[in-house]
């Protein structure tokens, strides 16, 4: 994002860089809340009250503030692994099933490790275990496909696609078999609940938010450091920009593509992994469903930055969040929250709407050569 | 910047004339809410949720679980009974909210406790755990758990007993019952089928073995001899045990294949999938859980009945039993039943409508028995 000011201080410079890059996301959401309004209205309720009730549901406690942090862990895990694909050029529609890997492993270890073995882990060796585990097995799960990206050129968005069926599928065969839990009265294709120290605690008494939330602000952290500062980085940002530049600059190629997918891979088993190790204590067939491909929107909305996809992550949580109470002072569908992100969704992809409607000016763009989404 | 300034006033402007004649226009989108919106919002006028606080307002809040309260299936069927209980005057104030992932049940039951609403319930087997978890949480709240076995009843350990958290289960082996018995009268071929979800489900076991139960019965009854066929889809696949209408379909061909010309579809979707299969066929076609007359048009023209739960009188019935303080913890069995014949009513003959009143009423009596096992031994 290139500003045609030249800003004087460092300090203006990047304030100057965040409102370029939050304008279209911003007035994208306004938009958007202007016409959920309108649309609101036009099924006969309140907007207003329905605002007042998503506010409230999300914000409006110490309860709703955990909830909205509960929502929001798994979305920035997630979001950031497809961030991290799109800079590296690459287009994970795949944590969806990454996801569900990592949290079927998390499982498997946090409940079966101790009968395994014999006798009963610390929770300082047992819980790190069943996270590392899970993400792991998210990232080969993800590696898988850029591997097949890297030697045959098979695309990332059709495996990655086929990858999901693969993963639910056998996820719902596990669940169902081997990993169900088996007390007598259970119906549910679930696995029995992890040991206790296999979960993660809560920061606070009486509510849920756990330390996972504050593993998701430190690894979106993490991945910026990753991004902006280091090698690995910067070989993944410029093989996202131009492969054949990256190829005659001499970097792997091949390597920084399997690596990106790996990496991104193992965001999204994270995100399953807490949801297990931090929340459920167990996975069920159902629980996750849907947070991958919400991660591409908030990816997208956040605009591939880490910061972007926290902020992005905690809009989309409070709006899940808040969309009960909302429900509860209006009784509107609670699907009017879906068709909110939706039209932000389409806002920000189709930004032209935007910069039609507000008659921004795009500022001096460069003649773009890359095929990624990272921008 | 001037131009912004136009834009942003043309869409405020934009949005008060759109919402002015939006009002009137509401009929056709808010019809799918029509019985939600129009129990909640008559009586709201009086009652308010800030009300609920008050020891003499009974207010009544329904958590479905991952679906809506227009499903026209369980969420809906036990949204109705709580609908009935404020038509009978029991409650003041009935209110829903609609789960839209599994990790909000507990804070959507809590959003009810914490308004002061005095009975809750929650609606299917999803939400069990975190309604007993809730019945601990908050002692001076009633739930009923819809489809919710209660097993610390059965336990020694007294310790995880609840005191106010009443299941509501179902005789699934005598709706069954109902429609075996119902399907071997009607059959000239006799030969009958079912088409039925995985028999691990307790409940899709007791419909299934209800059903052939039924037909031996009327079989005694009649001296005919009725063949039944009883397909569990265990053997296919797992997750889509209950979305699988294709193998339905195919299922129920195959059995009329064999000659059968009566089909209960009992599970889901692919139930729906044989039963509708069985319509188009021109073969009776029996329906599930509610009245499937009403909920699958497909099948409509050839439903013989549907093997019901009986979940909107059951939870009316549990809601008046919180008022006036008779509700007791654990298990609640309600009642089975089956549905109108409807368009199939001039093909069943008196003899056989007389019938299936006495079957019905021995089975509520306890004269009749389905010797059916609770789940699959």
């Amino acid at each position: 994002m290139q500003s045609d000011k030249q800003s004087s201080s460092p300090v203006m410079r990047i304030l100057q860089s965040i409102s370029d890059a939050s304008l279209i996301p911003v007035l994208a959401i306004l938009t958007a809340v202007i016409l959920g309004g309108i649309i609101i209205k036009m099924v006969g309720g309140d907007p207003f009250l329905a605002y007042k009730g998503l506010i409230e549901g999300s914000l409006g406690s110490k309860k709703a503030l955990s909830e909205t942090a509960v929502w929001a862990t798994p979305y920035i895990f997630a979001g950031l692994a497809v961030a991290l694909a799109f800079k590296g050029g690459l287009f994970n529609i795949g944590a969806e099933g990454q996801l569900a890997v990592g949290a079927v492993f998390s499982a498997l270890i946090g409940y079966a490790l101790p009968e395994w073995l014999g006798f009963s882990l610390p929770i300082y060796i047992h819980l790190p275990l069943a996270i590392i585990i899970g993400m792991l097995m998210g990232g080969i799960w993800a590696g898988i496909v850029g591997a097949l990206k890297a030697y045959t050129g098979g695309h990332e968005v059709i495996n990655t696609i086929m990858m999901n069926y693969i993963a639910l599928n056998t996820t719902s065969f596990l669940l169902n078999g081997v990993m169900k839990d088996k007390s007598p009265t259970n119906v549910i294709a679930r696995t029995p609940l992890i040991a206790e120290s296999a979960r993660m605690p809560a920061i606070f008494d009486g509510l849920r938010v756990h330390w996972g939330f504050v593993l998701a602000l430190l690894v979106a952290f993490f991945i910026w450091w990753l991004l902006n500062k280091t090698t690995l980085g910067f070989e993944i940002r410029t093989v996202g920009a131009n492969p054949d530049a990256a190829q005659y600059a001499g970097i792997n190629v091949k390597r920084t593509i399997i690596l990106t997918m790996m990496l991104s891979g193992m965001l999204a088993g994270l995100a399953g992994s807490i949801e297990v190790t931090g929340l459920n204590y167990r996975h069920e067939l159902g629980f996750s469903i849907g947070y991958g491909y919400d991660a591409i929107a908030i990816a997208l909305l956040g605009r591939s930055h880490p910061l972007g996809v926290v902020l992005a992550a905690l809009l989309f949580a409070a709006m899940r969040n808040g969309s009960s109470r909302m429900q509860f002072l209006t009784q509107m569908p609670v699907d009017l929250i879906s068709v909110i992100q939706a039209l932000i969704l389409l806002f920000v992809a189709a930004d032209a709407i935007i910069r039609y409607i507000y008659r921004i000016k795009s500022k001096g763009e460069r003649v773009v050569l890359t095929r990624g989404w990272g921008g | 910047m001037k131009k912004l300034y136009y834009v942003m006033a043309m869409l405020i402007v934009a949005s008060m004339i759109l919402a002015a004649c939006g009002t009137p226009a509401t009929e056709a989108p808010a019809a799918t809410e029509a019985p939600a919106a129009s129990a909640t919002e008559a009586p709201a006028a009086a009652v308010t949720q800030e009300d609920c606080a008050k020891p003499e307002v009974f207010c009544v809040g329904l958590v479905s679980d991952v679906g809506k309260v227009n499903d026209k299936s369980f969420n809906q069927s036990a949204w109705e009974g709580v609908q009935q209980a404020q038509a009978d005057g029991v409650a003041d104030l009935v209110q829903f909210i609609e789960t839209s992932d599994a990790k909000d049940y507990a804070k959507n039951i809590s959003t009810f406790a914490d308004s002061g609403f005095d009975v809750i319930v929650t609606v299917g087997f999803g939400l069990g755990e975190a309604t007993l978890a809730a019945g601990l949480q908050y002692p001076d709240v009633k739930f009923i758990g819809v489809d919710q076995f209660q097993a610390w009843q059965y336990t020694d350990d007294k310790a995880d007993d609840s005191a106010n958290v009443t299941g509501l289960n179902f005789p699934e082996d005598q709706a069954g019952f109902l429609v075996g018995a119902l399907a071997a009268m009607q059959s000239k071929s006799h030969k009958i089928g079912a088409v039925c979800g995985t028999d691990v489900v307790p409940p899709v076991w007791r419909y299934g073995e209800g059903y052939k139960a039924g037909a031996a019965y009327a079989d005694g009854m009649n001296s005919t001899t009725t063949e039944v066929f009883v397909v569990y889809h265990s053997d296919v696949g797992f997750d889509k045990t209950f979305t699988d209408p294709e193998w339905g379909a195919q299922t129920a061909k195959s059995m009329m294949d064999q000659g059968a010309d009566a089909i209960f579809g009992c599970g889901g979707v692919t139930g729906n999938g044989a039963i509708t299969a069985a319509a188009q066929a021109g073969k009776y076609a029996i329906g599930v859980d509610a009245d499937q007359y009403l909920t699958l048009p497909e099948a409509a023209p050839r439903m013989l009945s549907s093997a019901m739960k009986l979940i909107t009188p059951g939870v009316a019935q549990l809601i008046a039993a919180a008022k006036d303080g008779t509700i007791v913890a654990g298990n609640f069995t309600g009642t089975a039943g089956y549905a109108p014949y409807h368009d199939m009513d001039g093909e069943v003959s008196a003899d056989v409508k007389a019938a299936m009143e006495a079957i019905n009423a021995g089975l509520l009596d306890g004269s009749i028995k389905t010797n059916v096992s609770p789940a699959k031994p």
